[in-house]
């Protein structure tokens, strides 16, 4: 008898000595014993995320004295020539447009790796 | 159309879903209770409990998943640690000696049925030679695969499995291509 086809013989018996075994409630009882902790941790970081932005909203509003600049700003906004308000305008949309891809992207190849 | 392991594992990811877990478990259960029935002697019980484990385990660290290798692949590593921590506690990692396998190979020991004989003489091999054979040879890894799962070198998954092959043809003689 040959020794290839005897290796072969051995490692279909091993294929075939392994059968299916059917899931008879296997699945169930892992589902069961899986954390639900998750959603928690979720909203806890939601909270902590809301509640840092507000504060920090509430110190940019009382140390630039009551938010007097941005009403400076938009005073110089307005007087600045209608190509360059256009310029300005289509500059953020490209920009807030490329920031939005770029972190899609990065999902993306994060999820599908 | 069916989704793949990478779409089921995508779901888990982004959406936290335990039902694209769930099929997960249930595509992969039977080849991981199948390996770790053969690696802890066909103790049923014993490891259908490591089974459970080790889908916990790959739930809670799903995120560590990043592709490199089969999901199936992931998952037989993770039921091999599973195992050998087990065996730790238990302090039973501790491989068959040569006698014990001469004497348990004896042909009047050995019951009729090929598959019986089979289980039989995989029983014996020493576990590092058995992870091995049960990898390679039944569940079709690559032995890079292997190496990655039993986390040794490539070298020792080839002589351990080369060593086991012999072993179970010396034991399954009387068996084989006529």
């Amino acid at each position: 008898m040959d020794e290839k086809n005897r290796e072969d013989w051995l490692d279909r018996q091993l294929r075939e000595a392994a059968p299916y075994i059917d899931d008879d409630g296997f699945t169930a009882r892992v589902l069961q014993k899986l954390p639900v902790a998750r959603p928690q941790r979720q909203s806890l970081r939601a909270v902590i995320l809301i509640g840092t932005t507000l504060l920090a909203c509430a110190l940019a509003y009382v140390l630039s004295d009551g938010g007097r600049f941005l009403a400076v700003e938009i005073v110089r906004l307005t007087a600045l020539p209608t190509l360059w308000l256009l310029v300005l305008a289509v500059g953020s949309g490209i920009l807030v447009m490329a920031g939005g891809l770029v972190a899609a992207i990065s999902k993306t190849r994060e999820v599908q790796s | 159309m069916e989704l793949t392991d990478g779409d089921l594992i995508a779901r888990v990811l982004v959406e936290d879903d335990q039902h694209a877990f769930g099929e997960l478990v249930r595509r992969h259960q039977s080849a991981v209770r199948g390996l770790l029935r053969q690696l802890t002697r066909t103790d049923l019980a014993l490891a259908d409990d490591l089974a459970q484990d080790t889908f916990v385990r790959a739930y809670k660290h799903i995120r560590s998943f990043r592709g490199e290798a089969r999901f199936s692949t992931w998952l037989y590593r993770i039921a091999y640690n599973c195992f050998r921590e087990d065996a730790r506690r238990r302090k039973e990692l501790v491989g068959i000696d040569e006698e014990q396998l001469q004497a348990e190979a004896d042909p009047q020991t050995v019951d009729p049925g090929l598959r019986h004989d089979l289980m039989h003489a995989l029983s014996l091999l020493p576990l590092r030679e058995r992870s091995a054979v049960l990898l390679c040879c039944q569940n079709g890894l690559s032995h890079d695969e292997a190496a990655r799962v039993l986390n040794i070198p490539l070298g020792t998954v080839k002589t351990n499995v080369l060593r086991g092959r012999e072993k179970l043809k010396r034991m399954l003689a009387a068996w084989g291509p006529d």
